[in-house]
């Protein structure tokens, strides 16, 4: 048996079409969208990457030398080497720039995670300066969850500016302790920081109600009456009301005291979750910030989600059983012109070659093909009632 | 109806007995024979090892969970620490033959090479690589203690409550790495959608947990 490096994996079988069927999904509503592919490089240079992800990304990079000798890491973030591409590669005229990817990125494993690479699929939109394009990139997300057969699942809605303002009057490393606790999940750290720490009170009063802010559209109002006037919450209010328009109400939830891994966000933020799996499929958010340090000026959304992941959840994880058509002793040509006509039928189907009718019949059942078809006589037997010794009843007749 | 991981073990009695005191419909816990799930009025409870509670609540099989310090440190997953009981305090500690005690009094350096044995690699690992010294680390799954007096490891890293099963065995505590209580535990996914039930549970436990403290 082959070995595979440690941390790595083939993905084959039922899965791996699964993972297909999700991503012809996505990549072709998002394309029919004005969204246009993207494959950035496998390899990074360190020095344009290393300066705009947080050390907590960073200790995650793998770094390897290009057979060249320049220090690079495997793609660790796609966001970012797509952001890097469009600052370089596109004038400030031909924005807004809309992108969508489907790719292998890498990270170090580290327990409990042992995968050092998954796949991502994932959409950026760039250089449209109003609200629309945040609840554009939303409103594309949940429609592809519903089409791949995720319609119970949730957007998780935060606001990274909330945070960043509620910690503004701190002292540098005594807010970055403060997330840092927020970000762990250390609700019992982040109350000792809050104690500890020298924090206007009225600040103090926003940052203990931070982790409590959770729930329906009304938190934004229990939220906002604790700012007074000058709530930073005007961008996640608006997405709010427009994905509760186009009847998304459902599937959208708030959290205030939500923080993304990746420290470039500076807007909206959002993960997803599925109905019965625990941990986020993904998520994106505004990254404004990111885009002035690629030395570009304006608003930038986007997301990614582990292709795996959902995949696994979707409704292609059961692939539809295949017709298998024998070939008959027909000669080849003949065979697979008939073939081509039942395959247009949308099932998958596979060609059986066996010499005689019986082995072709037990490689069907074997292969646990639905039903079987003879492409000399379009004679077809539904293998599921094959047992019972029936045959369909009447035989069809192939369209040739 | 709310799902709860419970460790068995050492601590389950203590977080069954604070889930009754606190209110929760949780009498069953107080003799479960040999079941594993046990559902009782709006809650199921969850009996699982200790060490697996944080997986239960991670993948979702659990809204909640109360899990040691130490097994939430060592697992490492993104799990959301709603509240510190304060039950099951103890401490994670290294703890070897007296004859190592210089060692550890000195530079950092001078614990270099040293051969360690654990049920906690992770811990170890972070806290001895948090100091710059490198070491072996010795995986084990229990009697951490025999293993300095096999010449298997030159000194431990483990759980402490009162020091007596390290006395029995001639070692000694040579450092302290961290505190460890029973904490009240949660996915990020549950805290987000559904707090209204969490936080009244958390709010019971919490004044219970004030009440016995005062």
């Amino acid at each position: 048996m082959n070995r595979l490096p440690r941390g790595c994996a083939n993905v084959g079988g039922d899965l791996a079409a699964a993972m297909e069927e999700c991503k012809r999904v996505f990549l072709s509503l998002f394309e029919q969208w004005g969204y246009r592919p993207f494959l950035p490089s496998g390899l990074q240079l360190l020095e344009s990457s290393w300066e705009r992800l947080p050390s907590l990304f960073r200790q995650k990079l793998i770094a390897v030398n290009s057979p060249y000798g320049e220090p690079c890491c495997l793609r660790g973030d796609i966001t970012l080497a797509t952001v890097a591409y469009l600052a370089s590669h596109h004038s400030p005229e031909e924005r807004p720039l809309r992108i969508c990817y489907s790719d292998r990125v890498y990270a170090r494993a580290e327990k409990p995670r042992l995968a050092m690479e998954s796949f991502q699929i994932g959409a950026e939109l760039l250089g449209w300066e109003r609200q629309g394009a945040d609840a554009e990139m939303l409103f594309l997300l949940l429609r592809m969850l519903d089409e791949i057969g995720l319609e119970k699942s949730i957007l998780l809605l935060g606001d990274a500016t909330f945070l960043a303002k509620a910690v503004s009057e701190i002292e540098f490393s005594a807010a970055e302790r403060i997330v840092g606790a927020l970000q762990k999940g250390s609700l019992i750290e982040y109350a000792a920081l809050l104690d500890e720490e020298n924090i206007p009170d009225f600040y103090r009063a926003i940052l203990q109600r931070i982790p409590e802010l959770h729930g329906g559209p009304e938190v934004l109002e229990e939220a906002a009456a604790l700012w007074g006037r000058g709530a930073p919450l005007l961008s996640l209010k608006n997405v709010v009301s427009t994905l509760t328009a186009l009847g998304y109400g459902d599937r959208i939830a708030i959290d205030l005291s939500l923080v993304r891994e990746l420290g470039y966000y500076s807007g909206p933020i959002f993960d997803v979750y599925s109905e019965n799996y625990g941990q986020s499929l993904g998520g994106g958010g505004r990254y404004d910030r990111l885009l002035s340090l690629c030395g570009l000026q304006g608003q930038a959304m986007g997301f990614g989600l582990d292709l795996q992941h959902i995949a696994s959840l979707s409704k292609f994880r059961t692939r539809s059983p295949s017709v298998m058509a024998w070939f008959a002793n027909l000669s080849p040509d003949e065979a697979l012109r008939r073939a081509e006509r039942l395959a247009t039928g949308g099932r998958p189907l596979e060609m059986s070659w066996c010499a005689d009718r019986a082995s072709s019949l037990e490689n069907a059942t074997q292969r646990g093909c639905s039903s079987w078809v003879d492409l000399s006589d379009g004679s077809t037997l539904d293998l599921a009632t094959k047992a019972d010794g029936r045959t369909l009843p009447g035989k069809e007749e192939l369209p040739c | 109806m709310l799902t709860i991981a419970l460790p068995t073990g050492r601590v389950f009695s203590e977080a069954a007995e604070l889930l009754m005191a606190a209110g929760l419909p949780a009498s069953s816990l107080a003799s479960p024979g040999r079941k594993l799930v046990i559902e009782e009025g709006d809650f199921r409870y969850i009996l699982a090892k200790p060490s697996d509670v944080p997986l239960y609540v991670s993948y979702g099989a659990a809204d909640l969970a109360f899990a040691g310090g130490d097994v939430l440190q060592e697992s490492a997953l993104p799990l959301v620490e709603i509240l510190d009981t304060g039950r099951g305090r103890c401490r994670v500690v290294v703890a070897g033959p007296a004859s190592l005690a210089e060692r550890f009094r000195g530079h950092p350096s001078e614990r270099m090479w040293l051969k360690v044995a654990t049920k906690y690699p992770r811990i170890a690992d972070n806290h001895f690589s948090s100091k710059g010294a490198q070491v072996d680390i010795i995986h084990l799954h229990g009697s951490i203690e025999l293993a300095p007096k096999l010449g298997l490891s030159d000194c431990i890293l483990d759980i402490v409550q009162t020091g007596g099963t390290l006395k029995a065995n001639h070692l000694e505590v040579l450092e302290h790495v961290s505190d460890v209580s029973l904490r009240l535990v949660a996915s990020k996914k549950s805290v987000a959608l559904r707090w209204d039930d969490i936080r009244a549970v958390s709010r019971a436990i919490r004044s219970r947990c004030k009440e016995v403290r005062s």
